[in-house]
């Protein structure tokens, strides 16, 4: 076995365009999959259950639900009710879709661990419960989440490789196409098995240099021992979900 | 069009085939990732350094790159080395290792959980090493990180729709063949949807049942 450079460099253009489009995807998922999924942990967690059990029904179905089936039934439904979108939108929607319930998983631990009784002091200098929860949880809960968020943006990406399965042209889709075109999967699968592990590995390396920043930050702040360890308890049990 | 029920009931004992398959795969890697993984757990506790280093790089590509790159290596890169397998198994392969890198650091926490007195004072008995591991150490790692397993095995059953991708008729495949012949995607693949939630459901509600089953040995 030995690896064409040829190939390499002939195609490796191509893959770098499916790259990008990896990159383009996986930023679009995110920047609606956090909004979606703090709109979940806070339907999740409110009292009232007809916003809580919709939330409940929501998260348990996608979280018991393969991501490729997802994207599967994204594909063919939409079209059903008459909405015809190119396939990089729709595979935009179904990540989005999938990771929010990640994301609101990580936001219900992070909204959770900001205490309550900051909650109840903003009640009663008349914020709403709106309010309270944008000026005086979510400014507090960013430092938490951010590492399990990145964590999940990890595996944001690698998720990103199903898109493949309905035509679009990303990372993964690029490859099988060099495949096709050139009948040697062993370089075609090499670069972007490389591209995959730099991305992933470089993305690790920068949460846990951000991860000890924000613990000396955060250890400044005046939380007690027993916060700490059920925050940790409950983000750990986020980052088991997910891989 | 209008969604046709019919359709669903029409696809589903074809469905339950595929996911008998499913199942089937899922175990059997989910078994042998246990195994590995518990190989792999002892001889990282022995701390021989070049060995460990293989390990970490293991679970560092295991872990950073898809899923789905490492089905396509097992079924189409292999051959190129002159491994050559059928898709049932160059599938069962990659989820295998998949998951075994990720029940190795699973099982380092439960590793954890087991107080380090116990290896000293299992020692102190005379007991071996292979004693020790098999009948103190492990079962209670095992038993500490049930939550964790199992969840793990809900990824598992999770990636096995990949298999799909290199032509192991499991429940995904199945319907794929099935919605490709009668032009009714929505509908067969809402009849695979509902598999796939109540096998990973029941499941995950398992961990419940098998906790409280070994709770009372923990004590």
């Amino acid at each position: 076995m030995d690896l064409d450079i040829g190939i390499v460099i002939e195609y490796g253009p191509l893959i770098l365009k499916g790259f990008r489009l990896t990159l383009i995807i996986v930023f679009f998922a995110i920047l609606l999959g956090i909004p979606l999924g703090i709109l979940m942990a806070v339907g999740r967690m409110s009292s009232k259950p007809y916003f809580r059990g919709p939330a409940v029904a929501v998260l348990e179905i996608f979280r018991n639900t393969p991501f490729m089936i997802q994207v599967f039934l994204l594909y063919y439904v939409l079209p059903f009710y008459g909405l015809r979108m190119p396939a990089e939108v729709v595979g935009v929607l179904a990540l989005a879709l999938y990771s929010s319930v990640y994301y609101a998983e990580i936001m219900r631990a992070g909204i959770a661990a900001v205490p309550r009784g900051q909650v109840e002091s903003a009640r009663a200098i008349g914020m709403s419960h709106v309010q309270a929860l944008r000026n005086v949880v979510f400014p507090q809960m960013w430092p938490i989440v951010l590492p399990p968020v990145a964590n999940q943006t990890m595996s944001l990406v690698k998720e990103s490789s199903i898109l493949a399965t309905i035509t679009v042209s990303e990372m993964t889709m690029s490859a099988l196409i060099v495949q096709g075109i050139t009948f040697r999967p062993f370089e075609a699968f090499i670069m972007i098995t490389i591209l995959y592990w730099v991305l992933n590995e470089s993305i690790a390396f920068s949460v846990r240099r951000l991860e000890k920043r924000l613990q000396r930050r955060h250890s400044r702040q005046a939380t007690t021992k027993a916060q700490d360890a059920a925050m940790a308890e409950s983000l750990e049990a986020v980052r088991r979900m997910t891989r | 069009m209008k969604f046709d029920f019919s359709y669903t009931i029409d696809a589903f004992p074809w469905l339950l085939d595929g996911a008998l398959i499913t199942i089937q795969v899922a175990f059997l890697s989910f078994g042998l990732s246990l195994i590995l993984a518990t190989v792999l757990t002892v001889v990282r506790s022995l701390e021989i350094k070049p060995i460990n280093a293989v390990i970490a790089v293991y679970i560092s590509f295991i872990r950073s790159t898809p899923v789905l790159i490492q089905i396509f290596l097992a079924y189409y890169v292999l051959p190129v080395v002159g491994i050559d397998l059928q898709a049932f198994t160059a599938g069962i392969l990659a989820v295998t290792l998949n998951s075994a890198a990720f029940t190795t650091e699973i099982l380092r926490g439960g590793l954890a959980a087991v107080p380090r007195g116990q290896f000293e004072a299992a020692h102190s008995m005379g007991l071996k090493p292979s004693t020790i591991w098999l009948k103190v150490v492990l079962p209670q790692a095992y038993i500490a990180s049930i939550p964790p397993l199992v969840n793990e095995f809900t990824l598992v059953v999770k990636t096995t729709p990949l298999l799909a991708m290199i032509t192991v008729v499991e429940l995904m495949r199945r319907a794929q063949q099935i919605f490709s012949a009668n032009y009714h995607p929505v509908e067969v693949l809402i009849g695979a949807f509902t598999i796939y939630f109540f096998i990973c459901f029941v499941v995950s509600r398992a961990s419940v049942v098998l906790e409280h089953r070994f709770a009372v040995r923990r004590a």
